[in-house]
């Protein structure tokens, strides 16, 4: 742009503006001159500088109606020229500084404070502005020197009147400027144009800095503090240029080189320096002192300021004092660090990250570590906010709740490995203990977590939970105080961050010491107790400097151990989580006996009766109580890897026995855990996990079986080992077997069911032995003489125990009986000569359920006939014939008037449901018993009134599948049957001779019965035709 | 209540056959882990890791005939075995090896039990019954020289050698033998003049245990009757009963003395191990798990006395593990 590039080109230009201003200061002169000065270059500028500057100083000094507008553009010209060139002279320095300064004020001579005077805002920020140009364009010596002390007034002059500015001006832009300019001023510019400042002369500008520091601080906190309608931008610079005069001034550096004593002024230079403070250490003391009163309303003010940019210029200001006077202003760290430490956590995300970036560059310095004050204002900060906490989390909203946590995980950060002198202090522990117990207090009202079952415990062995199991993982909990997850996060955090940089031993001999003391903080405690010591292996833990001693692995394997050893000591183990439903079933069958007339023999149940008093709220916290505790196993498995295996030995089995327990949410958590425990001792599934470790198991149950009735969970180990596990197990779990053998010998009455619940999930089991296995020995003729391979053995063993058990009180254990029966009977199926016996030995047990018991047994009976007659075959003929088929067909035919009557609701009953499987097992039973004429005469009979349209549908197929198999035994005389019900044909004999046929059937009107039997008859026809069809092609060849 | 009978700590499965010896080594340092070596019918001897409480090491070097006794010379990774293939196995279990590196044919198809006693470092002598049936030899080891061969007066009509105890009042001096006989009796050998200093006649039936503390000089022996006998030395080296101790059930199978003195632990046919005190034979606990009769008894030697233990090995397979220092 510029038009005259050369010196002389350039005074050519401007010299008749200048000639002109100079004569005659108006507006217009000024504005002719600076349309001048936009076409000259800048090199040329500069050697015409002063030239230039002349006649601007002369317009703005000018006296006149109208100066306002003129000292204006005067300062406009001003600011174009010391924009583009630099100044050189010390003098003219200083005398631009007070003209302009006088332009908004009166000089400084008499009064200690000179504010602004009335101007128009555009004078004051073209003034400003021409200040600030001419601090930039002052080169680095020419500036310095209005620090020395001759200068002291006139630069405190400037300081006042920009400080003015900035607090009381309303205009936005003046106020922004004016900082600005005193940023520039304190030699902390923006641009980055200046040369660096060596180190005299920085001490220097602090020595006379330090002069105006009461008032800046003062003045800069005020607008710093001002209502926010100022603009977020005002306050972000009087942040900006507080931080730089307190750091420039407090600097730690410059501080130390003071010397004790102030040096004596020389003569002439005396009166000036009396201006000049002293930075001595009083000095320093008192200054740190009231700014530390400011610094906290700054903080207090400013962390909460609703833009997020005042919010990081806070951040950087504690960095910066934090870097700078981590000395001086140590009592001010209490509130730089609570500034910093809040706002880790903040909405936004500029301002997290910079905090994050601040911390840990304050955690690198090792800033705590090497400094006793800092930790100990530290500390002192978490005592009191541990004190305060439990009231906080009783007052405060979530959001706030999870402030006041983010900043007690702060400070423990920040502390590091320091974290010890808190955790040393008895009382300090204590608070910080008792807090976090408050906090994490549990909701244990929903009723739904004891309500909530595992399924399949009723009735079932259906729930094999090889499906669907999922990683461990915390069970989502509900807290009396808070209901944010997050807010659970930072609890977490707190307790890791404990655990890693604290010491280990006394925290959870700490925390142990609470589990035991009351059962109030006992589930707190656990949490606490699994967090530490996730903390202190490391694992997710966010710390922001390593600890300075690596973890020793024994120290954390003895922690875990101790731990592991009181979470599954028998009183913390086992709680009342249920009123068990089969207990109580079963003290109801004792009762109805008879044996409760006599009021002192209890029952001979060893069980404490459960105790009334066990209310929802108790069983839900001892349901959690457990569920932390696994969750805790699971933790300390992923802490320790493969080195878990070791524990496995203690472990494993009441972790197994939690696998197996009834309530849905302990199951679940446990099943968590062995996947956790899968993971870490890098077994490939649950199946591995129990295989290779079932020793281990084998010997929990055998020993625990001694104590049955006190213990009465190893069953159900066994019960959850089988389920997770496959026939591979068998083997290793053979011997134990036994042993629940001849415990349920020892203990028919009490333990009966659950030990059903065993027996089924291993006959199950056995079941799935692959069949060439099972098919192996029997060939032999000589089977008797070769012993059994071991899983018939087992079946057979186990169908023997089911005899006895077969007429048990309880309805329930009945039922499962039959179900372990009919799967014993499948398992022992391929060794006749030890089925047969033993299937004689069942019989009359058998027979009492098939014929006088409850209909729900009755239906089960009739199942396990079925398998055993396919099975046992014509062995049974007699038997059934004689003992169970006259009830079978009677039963059938009193109940089919019954039926035939009945709605669409009939089909729900139990009546129902008996006759239809009666019905659908009466045919393939005959057809595999090979019964006799007359009794599938009987069965026929009837089963025939079934055939009438008016039974239910499914009543009539089934009877249809009736015929049908008897077609298949007998054909001719099933035809016969049907068709002296009904006969759809004549039948002409071949010859006159003969007679001719007559059936009852013949020309019958059409009745209830024809369709089903027209039905019939045609199968048969087909399957005649077939049988004909094959005996003709066999025939033919030959 | 009562409290509920006590429970082994843990029990060890998998030997798959009865189990007739056992002995402890718990001795070594820190990462070296304690072990028990246990012999069973089966001809193996299984080598349990007491840590983890699995099998670290199976050896097999005794033709699947039973293993009667097993002990170790100094420390676990020098093991000699006895089986009822008439041999005696000198293994070297050192670095992770197992090998057979001597071996001693006994020649004898009894069931009687060796003895081993360091004399001195690098020098043991072991107790053996001998081809001859009445006869028990011997050996210095490991050079295997016979020192001597004890053989009954003609018409002593002792029996067969059914226990052994080799054993001296203290380090130097003169080694002797305690030997329990087919014929109930116990008999003091001299060792260097091959005689017979004492018989005590104080079984109905074949010795089938003894154990004897040198300190009280006094021993205790056990057959398949109902009664233990405790006996003691005098100064003229003359062996005379001191007390019988009457039992529930007959039938012991292993004697054993702790090895600090005070209490002792029996193996018995009523598959029960039984605990007394050794001063008065005060009884202080039936230890009832097996299931069938307990072949023997072993205290483990563990420095540091709250991890000491005590095992029994059975009929039935088992070997149970019974930690009762704690509760002694």
């Amino acid at each position: 742009m510029a038009v005259f590039d050369t010196p002389r080109e350039a005074f050519g230009a401007l010299r008749p503006a200048c000639v002109r201003l100079t004569q005659a200061q108006t507006a217009e002169n000024v504005a002719l001159l600076r349309a001048r000065l936009a076409a000259v270059g800048a090199a040329a500028l500069q050697e015409l500088q002063e030239y230039v500057l002349y006649p601007l100083r002369l317009a703005l000094a000018s006296p006149g109606p109208r100066r306002e507008r003129l000292a204006q553009s005067a300062a406009r010209g001003l600011a174009a020229v010391l924009g583009a060139t630099r100044l050189r002279g010390p003098e003219l320095l200083r005398e631009l500084l007070a003209e302009l300064c006088a332009c908004l004020g009166t000089p400084p001579a008499p009064g200690p404070a000179p504010g602004p005077g009335p101007a128009s805002e555009e004078l004051k920020l073209a003034v400003v502005e021409a200040l600030h140009a001419l601090i930039h364009s002052a080169d680095g010596d020419v500036i310095l020197s209005l620090y020395r002390p001759p200068a002291l007034h006139l630069l405190g002059f400037a300081v006042s009147l920009l400080l003015g500015l900035a607090e009381r001006e309303r205009a936005r832009q003046v106020k922004i400027s004016a900082l600005k300019c005193l940023q520039a001023l304190v030699l902390r510019c923006e641009c980055c144009q200046h040369r660096q400042l060596r180190e005299d002369e920085e001490q220097q500008c602090g020595d006379s800095f330090a002069s105006f520091l009461p008032g800046v601080a003062l003045a800069l906190s005020r607008v710093i503090t001002a209502d926010i309608k100022q603009g977020h931008a005002t306050t972000v610079a009087a942040l900006r240029v507080f931080y730089q005069v307190v750091g420039l001034v407090m600097a730690d550096e410059q501080l130390a080189r003071i010397p004790e004593n102030k040096e004596k002024p020389s003569g002439e230079q005396s009166e000036v320096s009396k201006l000049v403070v002293h930075r001595g250490p009083d000095w320093s003391k008192n200054t740190a002192e009231k700014l530390s009163l400011l610094l906290h309303k700054i903080v207090e003010r400013s962390s909460v300021h609703s833009h997020w940019k005042v919010r990081l210029e806070l951040v950087e200001l504690v960095h910066h004092l934090v870097r700078n006077c981590r000395q001086s202003l140590v009592d001010s760290f209490t509130h730089l660090l609570k500034a910093v430490v809040g706002l880790v956590n903040d909405e936004n995300s500029e301002v997290q990250s910079r905090c994050n970036e601040v911390l840990q560059h304050i955690a690198e310095q090792q800033l705590v570590a090497h400094n006793r004050a800092l930790a100990d204002v530290l500390s002192e900060n978490l005592h009191s906010l541990a004190t305060a906490l439990p009231r906080l989390m009783n007052s405060q909203d979530d959001t706030g709740k999870f402030a006041t946590l983010s900043l007690l995980l702060g400070y423990l950060k920040l502390l590091g490995p320091k974290v010890n002198i808190v955790l040393n202090s008895a009382s300090h522990l204590h608070r910080l203990s008792k807090a976090l117990m408050q906090v994490l207090e549990l909701d244990v009202t929903d009723v739904k977590i004891v309500e909530d079952r595992r399924w399949g415990s009723g009735s079932g062995y259906e729930g094999s939970l090889q499906h669907g199991v999922q990683k461990g993982g915390c069970q989502k909990k509900y807290f009396r105080f808070f209901a944010e997850e997050k807010v659970f996060q930072l609890l977490q955090q707190v307790c890791r961050v404990l655990g890693y940089y604290g010491n280990l031993y006394l925290l959870v001999d700490h925390f142990l010491g609470l589990y035991s003391e009351s059962a109030v903080y006992r589930k707190q405690a656990a949490m606490v107790l699994n967090e530490l010591i996730a903390g202190a292996a490391g694992v997710g833990v966010d710390v922001l400097q390593e600890r300075e001693v690596p973890l020793d692995r024994d120290d954390i394997k003895g922690a875990i151990t101790s731990v592991l050893d009181e979470y599954t000591d028998q009183a913390n183990w086992y709680l009342v989580t249920s009123i068990d439903a089969e207990e109580a079933s079963h003290e109801l069958s004792v009762n109805h006996s008879g044996l409760a007339a006599l009021p002192g023999a209890a029952c001979g149940s060893v069980l404490p009766p459960p105790d009334p008093r066990v209310t929802t709220r108790t069983m839900n916290s001892n349901i959690w109580q457990i569920c932390i505790q696994l969750e805790g196993v699971g933790c300390f498995a992923t802490v320790l890897g493969k080195e878990f295996r070791l524990l496995l030995l203690s472990a494993l089995y009441p972790v197994l026995e939690k696998a197996g327990d009834k309530t849905l949410l302990i199951s679940e958590t446990a099943m968590g855990t062995l996947v956790d425990i899968c993971e870490a001792c890098s077994y490939d599934s649950v199946q591995c996990l129990i295989n290779e470790n079932s020793d281990y198991l084998v010997n929990g149950i055998s020993l625990n079986l001694r104590h049955v009735a006190h213990r009465p969970h190893a069953s159900q180990v066994l019960d959850t080992m089988l389920r997770h596990s496959d026939a591979s197990l068998l083997p290793l779990v053979e011997d134990v077997i036994q042993d629940v053998l001849s415990t349920l010998d020892q203990s028919y009455n009490h333990q009966a069911s659950t030990f059903l619940g065993v027996l089924h999930s291993l006959m199950a089991a056995l079941d799935e032995v692959p069949p060439v296995a099972k098919l192996e020995p029997s060939n032999s003729d000589t089977e008797g003489e070769t012993p059994l391979p071991s899983h018939a053995q087992l079946a057979k063993d186990v169908m023997g125990r089911c005899i006895h058990l077969l007429s048990d009180r309880s309805l329930r254990v009945r039922l499962k009986v039959l179900d372990v029966l009919e799967l014993c009977v499948t398992v022992l199926h391929p060794h006749r000569n030890h089925l047969l016996p033993m299937a004689h030995r069942v019989w009359p047990a058998l027979v009492t359920r098939l014929i006088s018991d409850d209909p729900l047994a009755v239906l089960r009976a009739f199942k396990v006939l079925c398998t055993l007659a396919q099975k046992c075959g014509d062995f049974l003929r007699q038997r059934f014939s004689k003992d169970v088929l006259p009830k079978l067909t009677s039963s059938l035919l009193s109940q089919a008037p019954a039926s035939a009557r009945a709605g669409p609701v009939y089909s729900h009953t139990l009546a129902f449901k008996l006759q239809l499987a009666v019905l659908q097992g009466l045919g393939s039973l005959c057809e595999k018993l090979d019964m006799g004429e007359s009794d599938l005469n009987k069965v026929a009979d009837a089963c025939l009134i079934y055939l009438s349209a008016k039974q239910p549908m499914k009543l009539q197929e089934a009877a249809q599948s009736v015929f049908l198999h008897l077609m298949h035994v007998d054909p001719d005389s099933t035809w016969l049957l049907l068709n002296e019900v009904c006969c759809p044909q004549l039948y002409e004999p071949p010859h006159a001779s003969l007679q001719p046929v007559k059936l009852r059937g013949m020309g019958r009107p059409r009745n209830e019965f024809t369709d089903n039997v027209l039905l019939l008859l045609e199968k048969l026809q087909q399957q005649e035709s077939r049988v004909l069809q094959a005996g003709t092609q066999e025939a033919s060849p030959a | 209540m009562a409290a509920p009978p006590p429970d082994p700590q843990f029990v060890l499965r998998g030997t798959s056959a009865a189990v007739h010896t056992l002995h402890f080594s718990c001795g070594g340092q820190e990462p070296d882990v304690p072990v028990l070596f246990s012999g069973s019918e089966n001809g193996l001897i299984h080598v349990w890791n007491l840590k983890t409480h699995r099998v670290d090491k199976a050896l097999d070097g005794h033709g699947r005939k039973s293993v009667c006794w097993v002990e170790t010379m100094d420390g676990k990774d020098r093991l000699l075995s006895q089986g009822r293939d008439q041999k005696i196995c000198l293994w070297d279990l050192a670095e992770g090896r197992a090998s057979v590196t001597d071996s001693v044919f006994t020649e004898n198809v009894g069931f009687c039990r060796c003895s081993l006693l360091k004399v001195a470092e690098g020098r043991w002598l072991m107790a053996m019954a001998a081809k001859a049936l009445d006869e028990v030899q011997v050996l210095e080891l490991p050079s295997k020289t016979s020192v001597c061969t004890l053989k009954p007066e003609a018409g002593a009509k002792l029996g067969m050698p059914m226990c052994l105890k080799l054993w001296q009042i203290n380090c130097g001096s003169q080694p002797l033998l305690l030997a329990g006989y087919e014929n109930g009796s116990v008999v003091l050998w001299n060792l260097s003049m091959g005689k017979v200093l004492s018989q005590l006649f104080c079984h109905q039936e074949p010795v089938m245990s003894l154990d004897f503390d040198s300190e009280k000089a006094k021993g205790i022996s056990g057959s398949s009757e109902r009664v233990l006998s405790i006996w003691s030395l005098n100064e003229q080296q003359n062996l005379q009963v001191h007390t019988t101790h009457r039992l529930v059930n007959s039938g012991i199978s292993d004697i054993t003395i702790r090895p600090d003195k005070k209490i002792l632990a029996t193996a018995g046919w009523d598959h029960r191990i039984r605990v007394f005190g050794w001063k008065k034979m005060k009884p202080l606990a039936v230890l009832d798990y097996h299931t069938a009769t307990v072949h023997c008894v072993s205290f483990s030697d563990h420095k540091n006395p709250s991890e000491r233990l005590l095992a029994a090995g059975s009929k039935d397979h088992r070997i149970s593990i019974w930690s009762i220092y704690t509760q002694t």
